[in-house]
């Protein structure tokens, strides 16, 4: 909102103020105004939540008061409009440099230490390993690159930050992770930071190929469950790098109302390619790498529902998925499905998919939803509706059908990935809304 | 005792965590990659001298017959959604690529357009600089590298060609010309 009103403001020259919600409108006067827009912009705020009310309630809003000052809110919308500039307004320029840390630390003691990081919020709150100068040496030596190197620059509200790898290596010894897990982290760090949005947006990190096995990630039982230690360090290294890198800080950059607990580890696990049944690709080979090309890949997505008991002859599994999958999103018709080897083996054998790409387009074509459970979703109001508005389709033609018409919204099989894995106890599974990023080589940071 | 063992232990040894630096937002292009000389080849300097070389360009004569034969094509606008209103290809949809931002924060709603056609992107730019990041962004959402190119010459182009454009800044009485 900052960033439109800026643009009017200065590029069209008309007057503007912004109305914010209650809940979140302190960040924009304060951390907007003095890192991203340099410039003192007006706002008003009216209660929250304001979509999904109905039309009295946000009628009332409009009639009631300010929440920024208390008085009624168009009187304040005309004053913010028309009122002279105070001399603070009158202040420009660029915005204001964050405070930069300095690279090492004064010598303390380990429970200062400890206590700094907290309250800095530079780790997740589970005991970290503080990352002393030696050690972090001795990450270092887990790869070839050197630790000036800029991965990439992460654009965080209001700045950008060069991500180091070195800066890489101190969230690695941060996590309990060792110098052979680097290369993994590093290439994890190329898609830093982490989804994150309002509601609980979650990821999932997928490790394929000769690494898996190497480095001991888990794909057998227990593969998405705390039994294992390089699934755990290097899926909390992503969370670290990703709060301290993305200046993810809760309620100053970080605004899930729910949040979510996935966010600990990201379900990291690796695919179980031994026991994929013949013809069904490991999914980075799918992705265009070679079977011997180690890979990262990155999902991102909210939602995760899990099959419970073994599966029954009496309605085929894909049937059950395919019913589960009419609860995710759909936005941009993103599904990752994750199925004990025993499922895939079941799908092939019994149900006929000789691929993985067989069984997602049989999803993307049977999963359907009725028109008003699909524009009932808030992301898909605010992704999906702006371009069926400009004649989009089959978006466009969606909008003009009753809301008890079914739809089939997973309208790009591509976007619905299936991986493997798991420990061949039981024909369990889950369904995800998790979109796959292409994956990372591994490899290249070595 | 044991504090002060710990503090020497720590003495000018602890590395400082990853907090920050400029907060002035990216320059216009500044996600321009090193792909640049991977990809180009040197006999075609022409070529190298383009930003983001490795992304395939379509052209306009191209895409005007695409459309005007009912092809599988959406063309996408990445200018901001004023620019947009004022004038764009016609029945292009408006997703803005703003360089100060990560390009992935447009994730959610680039995965909207559909994987099954053609998906062209254009920007009011000479080199396509705000268009190409954009098909770089679909690739890694997994969109098919030959479904995603960018309009070369983008709407300057199409509209020296007098190919049909709509938005408000058009002459008065019309809000399309071109046809």
């Amino acid at each position: 909102m900052s960033r439109w009103a800026k643009q009017i403001e200065t590029q069209v020259g008309i007057p503007t103020v912004c109305v914010a919600m209650d809940n979140i409108v302190h960040y924009a006067v304060t951390y907007i105004r003095e890192y991203y827009t340099g410039m003192p912009l007006r706002f008003v705020a009216v209660p929250f939540p304001f979509t999904g009310q109905p039309k009295a309630v946000d009628v009332g809003y409009v009639t009631g008061k300010d929440m920024l000052n208390g008085g009624p809110l168009m009187a304040s919308v005309v004053s913010a409009l028309t009122s002279p500039l105070t001399a603070n307004e009158k202040i420009s320029g660029a915005p204001a440099n964050e405070s930069v840390e300095p690279r090492l630390l004064p010598p303390d003691t380990e429970d200062n230490l400890r206590a700094l990081f907290d309250a800095k919020e530079w780790s997740d709150y589970n005991w970290i390993n503080l990352p002393t100068e030696k050690k972090v040496m001795a990450m270092l030596r887990g790869t070839s690159h050197k630790p000036d190197e800029i991965i990439k620059t992460v654009t965080i509200t209001g700045g950008a930050r060069p991500l180091s790898v070195e800066k890489v290596a101190i969230s690695a010894v941060m996590a309990g992770a060792s110098p052979e897990h680097f290369p993994v982290i590093l290439a994890l760090a190329t898609q830093a930071p982490f989804g994150n949005s309002t509601s609980s947006m979650a990821n999932m990190v997928v490790i394929n190929g000769p690494i898996a096995k190497k480095l001991k990630f888990n794909s057998g039982t227990n593969a998405m469950g705390p039994y294992n230690r390089s699934n755990a360090v290097v899926g909390r290294a992503f969370t670290i790098l990703s709060k301290t890198a993305g200046d993810l800080r809760n309620n100053v950059n970080a605004w899930e109302s729910l949040g979510s607990n996935f966010q600990y580890n990201n379900i990291l696990y690796a695919e179980n390619e031994d026991n994929l049944p013949d013809g069904w690709k490991p999914l980075h080979t799918q992705m265009g790498f070679n079977p011997d090309d180690n890979v990262v890949t990155v999902g991102t997505g909210w939602t995760s529902i899990s099959s419970v008991g073994g599966s029954q002859e009496l309605y085929p599994v894909h049937y059950l998925m395919r019913d589960y999958m009419s609860s995710l999103t759909a936005s941009g018709s993103a599904a990752t499905i994750v199925m004990d080897p025993t499922v895939a083996g079941l799908l092939q054998t019994a149900h006929g998919f000789k691929t993985k790409e067989q069984l997602s387009e049989w999803f993307s074509q049977n999963a359907e939803k009725t028109a008003g459970n699909y524009w009932g979703n808030g992301v898909i109001q605010s992704t999906v509706v702006p371009l069926a508005l400009q004649g989009l389709e089959p978006y466009a033609g969606w909008r003009k059908v009753p809301n008890e018409t079914m739809i089939k919204p997973f309208t790009n099989s591509r976007a619905i990935h299936i991986v493997v894995t798991g420990g061949k106890i039981q024909t369990t599974w889950f369904v995800t809304d998790f979109g796959m990023r292409r994956g990372v080589k591994i490899d290249d940071w070595a | 005792m044991k504090a002060q063992i710990l503090a020497g232990l720590l003495l000018g040894s602890l590395a400082a965590l990853p907090a920050a630096v400029s907060a002035r937002p990216l320059p216009k292009n500044a996600q321009q990659t090193a792909d640049s000389g991977k990809s180009a080849s040197s006999a075609d300097s022409a070529k190298e001298k383009l930003p983001f070389p490795n992304v395939p360009r379509i052209t306009a004569e191209e895409v005007e017959k695409l459309i005007r034969t009912k092809g599988n094509v959406v063309i996408v606008d990445t200018d901001d959604s004023m620019s947009y209103g004022a004038e764009h290809i016609k029945d292009a949809v408006n997703i803005a690529y703003d360089p100060t931002v990560d390009v992935s924060n447009e994730d959610q709603t680039l995965q909207v357009l559909p994987g099954d056609k053609l998906i062209v992107f254009y920007c009011n730019c000479p080199h396509e600089e705000d268009s190409a990041p954009m098909v770089q962004e679909m690739w890694q959402l997994g969109y098919a590298h030959d479904k995603v190119k960018a309009l070369q010459g983008g709407l300057t182009r199409w509209e020296q060609l007098g190919y049909p454009l709509s938005g408000t800044d058009l002459p008065k009485g019309s809000q399309e010309k071109g046809e």
